[in-house]
């Protein structure tokens, strides 16, 4: 029986604590902190004309499917028993949920500086010190809803909006693609003002931080963001069992302006030896509980 | 099981390969940083108020570069020679002499390492925006990708 990613609202006091200290262990190993480079690393942009495989590209859902295993299964090698849970938020929608506990993520950043302090990854609790980051600060930022100029989690409405595009992904396969799920829901648009993020990118926005940047995987909350975005993906193939599960089904040739710049179906996916169309079914690795 | 679930090629050589590189880009933006202050004369870094509208670059000619103060930090950018994997319009940002990491989205905005979620239509954008997001008192460790 394949393990299940929970809801993080209805994990139990006990389920929290040890998905914590499995989190806190990986990184007093210096485990975490290679997760931290690998996905800044293989963040290239599409204004690049190098290969790219994480972002702006239809392979963004099956390269994090396979890093968010990757983590998971370092996580259970420290404890068996522990998955990653996923938050859904259409539903969490505030800083006051359960999810910005001192037992979970702990709460926004406070000052100019944007410093989380409480909570397991506060720097004042001594585990969890930033190593790899854009800034120079050894500490996690959060700016949860940006108070300033306050913005809201992106909606069930917008979710609802990706859910219904029958096609996996369409040309030109980078961030100014204008329909297809994998852009509607990884969010990029040429808009201007709020209206420029959607979905995933504006959950990195709301959250703030160091979840904006370069060096996102530093606040753990990555995780729970990109299994919820991963149970998103499951949730449109079962949608859409008549569409192809991934696109391009061939390379682009070369008189395109993306030959070479994306993997196809059946191409390997850096940095491992997989390609998408391993990864189109996860049931015998984790299902998604309710 | 399946090759891609079932392996885990190899992982502490990536780690290694992933370390050897950023030790690396980060050897080289340290050079950047170093240069860029070295070449640059030193100026008073006063709190001056940004100029309302600087124009990041001229129509019908080549990309001009910024140097001001914004918010109490010099921010300076410069475009660069092409190199190859990069764009065209390649910039070399800094923010009171630390490089700032730049990338270019296919639409032609701009997006930075402190930012990668938003893109902005110049560099002299982009760069005011990660001023605005890392705040007044912390400065940029230099990273790039």
């Amino acid at each position: 029986m394949a393990p299940t990613r929970k809801n993080q609202s209805r994990l139990t006091k006990a389920e929290r604590r040890r998905f914590v200290d499995a989190v806190l262990k990986l990184k007093r190993r210096g485990e975490y902190d290679a997760f931290v480079r690998t996905h800044l690393d293989f963040y290239v942009s599409d204004g690049e004309s190098r290969l790219r495989v994480a972002h702006m590209a239809p392979s963004f859902f099956p390269w994090h499917r396979r890093f968010l295993l990757d983590f998971e299964r370092a996580l259970q090698r420290i404890d068996a028993g522990v998955t990653v849970p996923y938050w859904d938020w259409t539903k969490d929608r505030t800083p006051a949920a359960s999810l910005w506990g001192d037992d979970l993520m702990g709460g926004t950043g406070r000052g100019p500086d944007r410093r989380v302090t409480t909570g397991p990854f506060a720097r004042g609790s001594g585990h969890w010190v930033i190593k790899v980051g854009v800034t120079d600060g050894d500490f996690l930022t959060r700016d949860l809803g940006r108070p300033r100029a306050p913005i809201a989690l992106p909606t069930a409405r917008e979710v609802a909006d990706a859910m219904a595009d029958p096609r996996y992904d369409v040309p030109p396969y980078d961030s100014t693609a204008r329909a297809g799920f994998r852009n509607r829901l990884e969010g990029w648009t040429s808009a201007r003002g709020d209206a420029r993020w959607r979905n995933h990118n504006r959950v990195h926005r709301w959250v703030g931080g160091h979840m904006l940047g370069g060096a996102s995987v530093n606040d753990p909350v990555f995780w729970l963001n990109h299994a919820f975005v991963d149970l998103l993906w499951d949730r449109w193939r079962r949608r859409h069992p008549r569409s192809a599960p991934y696109l391009p089904a061939e390379p682009p040739g070369a008189g395109s302006s993306q030959y070479r710049r994306v993997v196809a179906r059946h191409e390997r996916m850096p940095p491992w030896d997989v390609r998408p169309d391993d990864l189109l079914d996860h049931r015998a690795h984790y299902r998604y509980g309710g | 099981m399946s090759r891609p679930w079932g392996t885990h090629g190899e992982p502490e050589r990536l780690v290694d390969r992933v370390t050897r590189r950023h030790l690396l880009g980060v050897a080289a933006s340290a050079l950047l940083a170093a240069a860029e202050i070295m070449r640059t004369p030193w100026v008073t870094r006063e709190q001056s108020p940004a100029p309302a509208q600087a124009p990041a670059e001229v129509p019908d000619g080549p990309p001009a570069g910024f140097d001001e103060m914004y918010r109490g930090r010099r921010i300076q950018g410069e475009p660069v020679a092409v190199r190859e994997g990069r764009t065209p319009e390649s910039w070399r940002i800094t923010v009171d002499g630390r490089p700032l990491g730049l990338m270019r989205r296919a639409d032609g905005s701009f997006l930075s390492m402190v930012d990668h979620y938003q893109s902005y239509d110049t560099p002299l954008a982009a760069a005011r925006g990660a001023v605005d997001e890392i705040g007044p008192l912390q400065t940029l460790s230099g990273r790039h990708h």
